[in-house]
């Protein structure tokens, strides 16, 4: 046992010898033996429970200061108190991602001499949302305040907002026409931006004069300022009752049995071995207005997994094979790549004993450098990391429960999570003022089903397990839009024994404005970008956009005439096409054009969640009431599912089980004699593979892969048995 | 820590534990002795014999087939060596074109065939969907699992396999 009291040496010196003790004994700053824990297991659960009723509570408090909706209404927040070398100790539930990238945010400012200058004093308030040195994009926006006991730093408490407006190049949050840093929005470098508890006013001047809502992003900074303090004040108290030297010890063994709980949970719940799988990404901007022609406007991206379970219970993901950076706004930063592991990690693993950053210390993750992970270059825009992030990382939960699956815990088997395209406005609001927001209701798509029940409908997404849209009228406040529906979308789960959580779609009327940008991002419909599980379908593409400019709506209303509330169930023609006469529009996200006015109605869908299972399994009777409740259509049931539905005396659906039965058969029969050999279909392919006789930004997605990994080369190589970098023209 | 019935297993796997008890199950502490539980579930639903040493999917196992180790549908139909990809020896479905995509996709905007398609892995012999990729065309096919089978049964189990 290694024991250190409250340590004399700087605090760089201090991080390196915590890293360095890491290394020597596998275990966090050396620390062999948990001590205090064997000592009193009781009051090592009890102050970590303290701890985490300090975040919580914080966390809630904050939330009342804040002027944003995301932040009032759905949450976006999370608070966590961390060791003076940046190591998360306790966290507020939230947004979870964020508790690792804090944990860089403070590391980086300790390397890089933060200590001599800017200094780090008691009362001191610095702030980031740079993801280059710790979080995810721009409008997450941390700050962090030192602790200080007895003249000695003891502790850091930090706070992040995702922020709904970041002043970018277009309105909102995630900047979806960024292609590099410059146009993402505000940037606040490791700022010191208070002293003696109270933000600088030069430093809100900043604010107020670069963004499009500042009262969003300023009064959010008072929120975390005061969570902070909260803790921070609260810790000192602990510290007063327990002592300085029992404090310094008992939040490092807190990780160390963060990490080792880990490892255990590892072995209890999986299986060790290699897990593999993918998804991509299609991204559409060909003659979309404002996009620079930096890059090629329309691509496809591929990304691969490779996730190792050792023995020792250590998880490994391996993202080798995947696509370059680019010029786009999807790009990632290792920090939030590992926010995006610490995130699901706390929802699919941590779901007992302690959670912090031990969790995160018995992971490793291998990312590429120069791909869209890793970018080799700072210049890099990640304003919009989370379209790539969240395809990712729901793979990572589809190869969790592969294992779980193996293990026997099939209740925690889980599809997983899926892109949640959100919409950004700005312009002048109804209230005749400037404004700008990311409208927040994306954080309730569908959930990918579960291996024993269906997802969860409109209440899940990766990065806030606390899934929420917030109320309508809320919304309606904050935007010159008011809602004419907000509807469940019918067979936007995936198809399967338990089928995926199903999306909704908005439908809105523009309101008293003549200038409304509306522009989307993290959205397109070329390719699934997420996944169905043992015989499950993908939920469907991104849905695209129906808009209808000049419509007729207030005439209608006036007359008392029925109004368009959703799209419907025709995918080639539309409820706004039946209903409403104006110019009608449809288009494949992003979604980017010319400001709508008063009278237009503008619609968007959100995603729904992977299938689990063989659809010919599924329950006839649970069907019958997802058709009566909306979730899934008749035709659906019959053709897909092959579940037969006849209607009661009341008109309700009731499932025929014997017509089903015999239905189902005759389905299993034309599945047997349509199937062929896989090796057949991997011979008929492979002329195809040799001449690269794909389109073009496929080709461009295989020659990229093959020119950044030989590891995909060659497994592209064996598997079809051709030169790939021939076929690809890769030197 | 939380121990079930065997039957409590069964149900749970079959998806019929009623709600109230799922979600306790998903709340209490885990069961370390889920393994060999869920394995004489899942054996009492096959008509074969064979061993099974784990489960790899809704309906595929990893069992002891005489000498040999082999991924088998729950049909009893084999796919060879649990170590080599069963999906090369499975049956497919390529769904590339709107018509097919279509037949799953009734009411929504769909992916380009020419950047995507659906393959469907079936047994070909009880025509069992056991799994479905979404990939690009010409993507290799993916080999979703090779599992640490003797370093399971030795170093976690405490059970060594028989042959180490």
């Amino acid at each position: 046992m290694l024991d250190k009291p409250a340590s004399t040496l700087r605090i760089r010196e201090r991080l390196l010898e915590s890293e360095r003790l890491m290394e020597e004994t596998g275990c966090y700053d050396g620390i062999t033996e948990l001590e205090l824990r064997n000592q009193d297991p009781l009051k090592f659960e009890t102050l970590h429970t303290k701890l985490r009723a300090y975040c919580v509570s914080a966390r809630e408090m904050a939330r009342r200061i804040s002027a944003s909706p995301g932040v009032r209404e759905v949450g976006e927040m999370v608070v966590a108190i961390y060791t003076p070398e940046g190591d998360a100790i306790a966290l507020s539930n939230g947004i979870m991602v964020h508790v690792h990238t804090m944990s860089r945010f403070i590391k980086w400012m300790i390397r890089n001499g933060y200590e001599d200058n800017p200094c780090i004093r008691d009362g001191d308030i610095f702030a980031n949302n740079d993801a280059f040195i710790g979080t995810v994009q721009v409008p997450d926006v941390m700050d962090v305040v030192p602790i200080f006991h007895s003249g000695k730093l003891v502790g850091w408490a930090g706070a992040v907002c995702h922020e709904l407006e970041a002043g970018g190049i277009t309105p909102g949050g995630d900047v979806a026409l960024a292609q590099e840093r410059f146009t993402e929005g505000l940037f606040v470098c490791a700022e010191k931006v208070g002293e003696n508890d109270e933000l600088r006013r030069d430093y809100v001047i900043r604010c107020e004069r670069n963004l499009r809502m500042p009262i969003y992003w300023v009064l959010d900074e008072k929120a975390k300022v005061a969570s902070c303090i909260d803790m921070r004040e609260s810790v000192k108290a602990l510290i007063d009752e327990v002592g300085l030297d029992y404090w310094m010890k008992i939040s490092k063994e807190f990780i160390e049995e963060g990490r080792r709980a880990q490892l255990a949970r590892s072995r209890q719940l999986t299986v060790p071995g290699i897990y593999r799988g993918h998804t991509f990404y299609g991204h559409v901007t060909a003659g979309k207005p404002g996009y620079q022609p930096l890059g090629d406007p329309d691509w496809l991206y591929n990304m691969p997994i490779e996730m190792e379970i050792t023995t020792d219970g250590k998880i490994i993901m391996d993202f080798e094979g995947t696509q370059p950076w680019g010029f786009h706004s999807m790009n990632c930063t290792p920090a939030g790549m590992d926010g995006g592991m610490f995130v699901t990690l706390t929802q699919h693993m941590n779901f007992e004993g302690l959670v912090n950053d031990g969790a995160w210390m018995a992971t490793e993750l291998k990312l590429p450098k120069g791909t869209w992970t890793n970018p080799d270059s700072e210049m890099a825009a990640t304003a919009t990391s989370w379209a790539l992030l969240l395809p990712a990382y729901g793979v990572f939960q589809r190869l969790l429960s592969r294992s779980f699956i193996a293990r026997g815990f099939v209740e925690e088997a889980f599809v997983g999570q899926v892109n949640s395209p959100m919409i950004e406005m700005g312009g002048t609001s109804q209230y005749g003022t400037l404004f700008g927001m990311a409208h927040f209701e994306c954080a309730a798509a569908g959930s990918g089903a579960l291996a024993i029940k269906d997802g969860l409908d409109t209440a899940y997404v990766g990065w806030n397990p606390e899934s929420d849209m917030g109320n309508i009228e809320i919304w309606e406040q904050n935007m010159p839009m008011l809602y004419i529906g907000r509807s469940i979308v019918p067979n936007s789960g995936g198809a399967g024994k338990y089928r995926g959580g199903c999306s909704f779609l908005s439908t809105w009327l523009v309101s008293k404005t003549d200038h409304l940008r509306l522009v989307t991002s993290e959205h397109s419909s070329r390719v699934f970008d997420n996944g169905g599980m043992c015989g499950g379908y993908p939920a469907p593409t991104c849905q695209k956009h129906r808009a209808v400019r000049n419509s007729n709506i207030f005439e209608l209303a006036g007359k008392g005439a029925p109004l368009a509330h959703h799209t419907g169930t025709n995918p080639h023609r539309s409820e706004l096409e039946l209903r409403l006469e104006g110019e009608h529009v449809t288009v494949e996200g992003p979604y980017i054009t010319a400001p709508h006015k008063t009278g237009d109605v503008f619609t968007h869908s959100y995603n729904g969640g992977g299938g689990y299972g063989d659809v010919l399994e599924r329950d006839p009777v649970k069907t019958a009431w997802d058709v009566e409740n909306g979730f899934l259509t008749k035709e659906a049931a019959e053709g897909v599912f092959g579940i037969v539905l006849d209607e009661d005396a009341d008109g309700f659906p009731v499932a025929n089980l014997d017509a089903t039965k015999r239905h189902r058969a005759g389905m299993r029969a034309e599945r047997l004699a349509k199937a062929r050999p896989v090796s057949d279909w991997i011979a008929s392919q492979r002329s195809r593979v040799e001449a690269a006789a794909f389109a073009p930004e496929v080709k461009k997605m295989y020659a990229s892969a093959i020119k950044l990994s030989p590891r995909f080369t060659k497994d592209f190589s064996d598997f079809w048995q051709v030169d790939a970098k021939a076929a690809f023209g890769v030197e | 820590m939380s121990s079930y019935s065997k039957e409590v297993i069964a149900d749970l796997v079959a998806g019929t534990l009623p709600w109230p008890q799922t979600r306790r199950v998903m709340s209490a502490y885990k069961d370390d002795d889920r393994f060999f539980k869920y394995v004489a579930v899942l054996q009492d639903r096959v008509e074969w014999k064979d061993p099974i040493l784990l489960p790899v999917s809704d309906h595929l196992f990893i069992c002891q087939s005489g000498d040999e180790r082999v991924t088998k549908c729950e049909c009893g139909h084999s796919f060879g060596d649990y170590r080599k990809n069963w999906k090369l020896k499975a049956h497919i479905i390529v769904r590339d074109t709107e018509e097919s995509l279509r037949e799953i996709y009734p009411n929504s905007d769909l992916p380009d065939p020419e950047w995507m398609e659906i393959r469907e892995f079936i047994c070909p012999e009880c025509g069992t969907l056991h799994e479905v990729e979404a990939a690009a065309p010409g993507y290799p096919i993916v080999h979703d699992f090779e599992p640490d089978l003797e370093g399971f049964y030795r170093d976690w189990l405490k059970k060594p396999l028989g042959g180490e």
